[in-house]
């Protein structure tokens, strides 16, 4: 086993310094380590999307990056999306039913966060943020719904929970 | 004969089946705040990976440990494996011909590449999977036998010598040979063909998975990622050795099942084995990688297919004779989705003869199991798929061919030819002519835009409730098929159901509540629906699968809850000194009919709770249980209607629009019900263009990576316009069908129609799956 050593996060909010195996992905790091459960692992080959977090305000596949390659970034997990009331795309996509066994929708959420606020489109974050996600249950019929629902809620409301 | 209506927008006030009542428990899902498999995390727990053959086809004749440096707690070979089995896996479903009725949990070879002979466990997934690099599972190659075609050759080498052949089981379903041999002479044509499925991957987006973890008294407590609970602890307890009562099975939040979850796996019950031999949990996660090799695939079978049809449009006969490279072992439900395959190949036309003669078939592939459909949709696919080619020989409209030989409302119950099942009820050309107008108002038709376009049809009947349990005797199948529910009523009127059946996401939390809501008058929010742990629920054979949770399951929760309200309403009509059949129970309250009279569930509880001054007759508590052993199947049926837009110049498909009109009897919550149909329309849209288990000649398998086997992703699927139509069921005691596989049955089929009806040219030559653009445009450009 090689050695050990320590990476600086800040993840949702707070600043976390984990001892890791410098091989582990950060996906491992941020579910075994941290706890933080709401990201799933679907593929480990970066094709399924369902370990999206947003990194330094970018999406991206936590199980392909290593822990330290992760070294200070700043994080935000599914955990930290919703406060009392769920996140307007969180929302959305239960009024419209746009999930069924839940393992691919933390991606999703994470993605669709992050296409609203880099002032993405519906249109445009259906193609592009949607499109980098594999759901096996919903066909994405409903979920194309919740994105459309959830933008008119973000123009009017912008992304308060 | 029960009449077909659409489904109202709306119930009546205060009823809550067959209206759109939000999923109850989705927030946590939303919020990462699920618990999968993956999620539990133990003090103790060590990691395990799986040793698993590299190889399609060998005789084992050790593990060599040599050169193991890594640290491991427990290393258990296809030895040590073998010495701790108290019993074998078995396979649950015997057809006739078959000489596999159960198997080693590791034998003396192996059969496929990713077959597991043993386990490692350390202190993590990473330093396990470092020590299964460092041990050499020693072979003694032999050749393998990547497919039917050469499992049937002569010579061909045998996976099991002692049954002297490769196939595994032989049957035939229907009418006699000669009963379709006279048909087919008296018709005007016959039109002959071979059409052939390729091999899929279930691929639910959560992995398998497994904790076990035994505790100091000897029981065994397992998570797992599983459809059947309790089928999962019947199979730890025969090849574990652990008596029934020491093992408690609990699915936690399941990442979809779509069959490939429906029993227990070799590889999870090492883990078990692991577990027990450590007497500390043990988890085991598959990866993706071992999903594609490892898990149960499906469909792979091809069809010869005879049909005769006379010039006026009438169907009369229809003989196929069918191969399953079934991979191999026979998995639990063995070869039973040929034998579905065979049994409703008839679907909703008045055929005088249809006959299938089958084979399965062991190759040196993945075994092949349950998977969305299971052998109805192979059915609606070779059915369907012949009907369009009916059409195009006679130069009909296909949809008018469909009609001219549905089944008529006035025929119902409809006796199958292939299987002594009757369909139960149902308006079959309502369905077709309501999906024909759906059609027939798409515009935008892109004329211009260089594109060919071809709207594609399927119209299907689908078997589900499965089952009666003397059903599933006749059949072969060694699984009851009833379920049980229990419902109590807690001391302040709030209610628990309690159910066999297990979700994978389909919504039972929310669904088997508002069954039990209509009966007893109470609030969606005070109710909890509690399943899928074996200490707590009444037991399910089945779990749930064979689209019958909401019919067979909910049918017991009508019972238990129906059996309920009569002692609700006996204590309510002692307290409001009324007759028990005047007590109304609706929002909360006992109420007399009528009036205003009335008082809450809560008082009636509190008093059957404490115990006295109960009627006379009546037990102190509030709890019921009820069983549900259908009388006979249901069957669900649609058309589903697309069209196709083929670029030919790259072979490029798009499925631009789709259209649904469906009847699954009773709607208990019709978002739900359409939540279904999209994505058992997106598994049959992946089936029929993307999908693609490879091997190669050696066997080994190629499309390991999402980014090898092709899953649809949002761009792959049009929105979907449904229309409900409903005909309750007279078998069931809410009306309800089933319908959890429809989507896929009706999808696949329809998919392929429309792209086929978009190249009229070489329509006829598309008798594969999937149709990829290499294959449409290789069709297309022959010279090129």
């Amino acid at each position: 086993m090689t050695r050990r050593r320590s990476i600086d996060l800040f993840v949702n909010g707070t600043h976390q310094s984990v001892e890791v195996d410098p091989r582990t992905l950060l996906s491992d790091v941020l579910r075994h380590d941290l706890g933080l459960t709401g990201t799933h692992v679907g593929c480990e080959q970066g094709a399924c999307g369902a370990c999206t977090i947003i990194a330094d305000g970018r999406a991206i596949r936590s199980c392909l990056v290593l822990a330290p390659q992760a070294e200070g970034m700043t994080i935000e997990t599914i955990e930290s999306l919703h406060g009392e009331s769920l996140h307007p795309v969180q929302q959305a996509l239960a009024d419209e039913h746009g999930l069924q066994c839940g393992f691919c929708t933390s991606g999703i959420v994470v993605s669709l966060v992050a296409a609203s606020r880099a002032g993405a489109s519906a249109d445009e974050a259906i193609d592009t943020a949607l499109g980098g996600h594999l759901c096996r249950c919903t066909g994405y019929v409903n979920i194309r719904a919740a994105v459309h629902s959830a933008w008119i809620r973000l123009a009017e409301h912008g992304d308060e929970p | 004969m029960t009449a077909t209506v659409p489904l109202p927008d709306e119930p009546a006030e205060g009823i809550l089946v067959g209206r759109r009542v939000p999923r109850v428990d989705d927030r946590r899902r939303l919020t990462g705040a699920g618990r999968y498999v993956d999620d539990i995390e133990l003090p103790g727990m060590v990691h395990a990976a799986i040793i698993r053959s590299p190889l399609a086809h060998g005789l084992i004749r050790g593990l060599d440990r040599s050169g193991l440096t890594v640290a491991t707690d427990l290393v258990l070979g296809p030895g040590e494996i073998r010495a701790r089995v108290a019993g074998p896996t078995p396979v649950l479903w015997h057809l006739p011909g078959q000489f596999q009725h159960d198997r080693p949990l590791v034998d003396d070879r192996v059969r496929f590449v990713g077959e597991p002979v043993g386990i490692v466990v350390a202190t993590s997934r990473y330093e396990a999977e470092d020590a299964i690099d460092e041990l050499i599972l020693d072979l003694d190659e032999l050749p393998p036998v990547p497919d039917a075609v050469a499992a049937l050759a002569p010579g061909a080498p045998l996976l099991y010598p002692d049954a002297g052949t490769n196939v595994m089981a032989e049957f035939d379903a229907g009418d006699t040979d000669h009963l379709v041999g006279t048909v087919l002479a008296d018709c005007d044509h016959v039109l002959r063909t071979r059409l052939s499925i390729g091999r899929l991957a279930g691929s639910p987006i959560e992995c398998r998975g497994i904790v076990a973890a035994p505790d100091h008294t000897g029981k065994l407590t397992v998570w797992i990622s599983t459809q059947a609970p309790h089928a999962v602890r019947d199979t730890i307890a025969q090849v574990c050795g652990v008596p029934q009562h020491h093992i408690r099975v609990i699915a936690p939040d399941v990442g979809g099942g779509f069959g490939v979850k429906d029993h227990i796996y070799e590889d999870e019950l090492m883990v078990c084995l692991a577990a027990l031999e450590l007497g500390r949990p043990v988890k085991w996660i598959e990866d993706r990688y071992e999903s594609l090799i490892a898990t149960h695939g499906a469909r792979d079978e091809a069809y010869d297919v005879e049909v005769g049809f006379d010039a006026d449009g009438r169907l009369r006969a229809l003989r196929v004779d069918a191969v399953r490279a079934n991979g191999a072992y026979l998995s639990i439900f063995g070869g039973g989705p040929l034998f579905t395959m065979g049994g409703m190949l008839p679907g909703p036309y008045t055929w005088e003869a249809v006959r299938t003669t089958a084979r399965v078939v062991a190759t040196t592939t993945t075994p092949l199991g349950a998977y969305r459909g299971f052998g109805q949709t192979q059915s609606c696919y070779v059915r369907e798929r012949v009907v369009d080619l009916v059409a195009a020989e006679l130069d009909l409209d296909p949809a008018d061919l469909r009609l001219r030989n549905l089944v008529r409302p006035d025929q119902q119950p409809y006796a199958l030819r292939t299987v002594p099942i009757e369909f139960d009820n149902g308006d079959y050309p309502a369905a077709l002519e309501r999906a024909r107008a759906m059609a027939s108002a798409w515009s935008g038709d892109g004329s211009g835009d260089g594109l060919a376009r071809g709207i594609g049809y399927c119209t299907y009947v689908q078997m589900a409730a499965v089952g009666p349990s003397i059903g599933n005797k006749m059949i072969g199948l060694d699984v009851g098929g009833w379920e049980g529910a229990t419902v109590r009523m807690e001391r302040d009127g709030t209610l628990r159901v309690i159910i066999g059946v297990t979700p994978q996401g389909q919504g039972h939390a929310t669904t088997f509540a508002q069954l039990a809501a209509d009966r007893l008058g109470v609030a969606m929010d005070a109710i909890e629906v509690i399943h899928s742990d074996t200490d707590h629920t009444p037991y399910s054979a089945y779990g749930t699968a064979a689209s019958r949770s909401i019919a067979v399951g909910g049918g017991a929760t009508i019972r238990a809850a129906d059996a309920l309200a009569v002692k609700v309403r006996a204590i309510a009509a002692d307290l409001l000194e009324a007759a028990p059949d005047d007590i109304v129970l609706r929002d909360g309250r006992a109420t007399v009919a009528g009036t205003t009279v009335g008082i809450s569930l809560g008082d009636v509880a509190d008093r059957a709770w404490q115990g006295w001054e109960l009627p006379d007759g009546i037990d102190p508590g509030l709890i019921a249980s009820a069983t549900y052993d259908p009388q006979a199947f249901t069957f669900s049926y649609a058309t589903h209607v697309c069209r196709a837009a083929v670029d030919r110049q790259t072979g490029a498909i798009e499925i631009e629009r789709y259209a649904v009109v469906h009847d699954c009897g009773t709607v208990v919550n019709p978002t739900i019900v359409e939540g279904q149909i999209h994505g058992g329309i997106a598994q049959g849209l992946g089936a029929a263009l993307l999908e693609d288990m490879v091997h190669d000649d050696e066997a080994q398998p190629r499309t390991t990576t999402f980014l090898d086997y092709l899953l649809p992703v949002s761009a792959s699927m049009p929105d979907v316009e449904i229309a409900h139509l409903v005909t309750p069921s007279p078998h069931n005691p809410g009306g309800m069908k089933g319908m959890g596989e429809g989507g896929t049955n009706g999808a696949f089929a329809c998919v392929v129609n429309a792209v086929a009806a978009a190249v009229p040219d070489i329509a006829a030559a598309i008798t594969s799956t999937p149709v990829t653009p290499t294959v449409l445009w290789s069709l297309l450009h022959p010279d090129a």
